[in-house]
């Protein structure tokens, strides 16, 4: 067992978020009360606010997160990954590499998507299921 | 754009942030601003929280040990699937 540095939010810990979920509120609660702050992909932030309305949620949420920007080369490898992953999932896959690289647990949904990512980087996911 | 100003840590302070940022290899000034950053965003994000809280209800204590539960088996490596906790 591998402990984890930090948290990844996927869109669905957004989603549950933004839906008033009150375990992750409780999670994110906890985070930062032990002085983790959870890192959040660009790419769930877009996907989240396509499809939530209560923007004023996420907001709250993401004033207590660190946002992963994606550059050329990041973009990418996410794309070459989403390939082999044979997804379109492209926030599913870019989350799945923040977690790799930053060594986090992910709170996430969309469970397919990450564990096919994961593993085709060998990474071990570990991940709260929202 | 960056701000120059004259702070005073402890000894013993002053070693282990230069000794952290040299792990780390950003300069001591770079590491001091990353420290304060971080603690800021720790600060609006539990402001984030209580502006939840102020519209949907305060966290139960039996919410919040839940959350501090999860977060604690998450960095310890255990996966975890959602339960819902009973609200008061």
């Amino acid at each position: 067992m591998t402990t984890r540095e930090g948290l990844v939010y996927g869109v669905g810990a957004l989603r549950a978020a933004a839906r008033g979920d009150r375990m992750v509120w409780a999670v994110h609660r906890a985070a930062l009360a032990h002085g983790i702050v959870p890192v959040v992909p660009v790419a769930a932030i877009a996907e989240a606010y396509r499809t939530e309305a209560r923007g004023d949620r996420l907001e709250e949420l993401l004033s207590g997160a660190e946002v992963e920007e994606l550059d050329d080369e990041g973009a990418r490898r996410a794309g070459e990954l989403a390939a082999r992953a044979d997804t379109a999932d492209l926030a599913a896959v870019i989350t799945a590499q923040v977690a790799a690289r930053r060594n986090c647990a992910v709170v996430a949904s969309r469970q397919a998507a990450l564990r096919t990512a994961a593993g085709l980087m060998g990474h071990d996911l570990i991940v709260y299921a929202v | 754009m960056v701000t120059k100003r004259s702070v005073s840590l402890a000894d013993e302070v002053a070693r282990e942030v230069e000794a952290a940022a040299l792990e780390d290899g950003v300069s001591f000034s770079a590491w001091l601003s990353g420290a304060a950053e971080r603690q800021l965003r720790v600060r609006q994000g539990l402001r984030g929280v209580a502006a939840f809280e102020s519209e949907a209800g305060a966290l139960t204590a039996e919410e919040i040990a839940a959350g501090e539960a999860l977060v604690a088996r998450l960095l310890s490596g255990v996966s975890g699937m959602a339960s819902r906790v009973r609200r008061r």
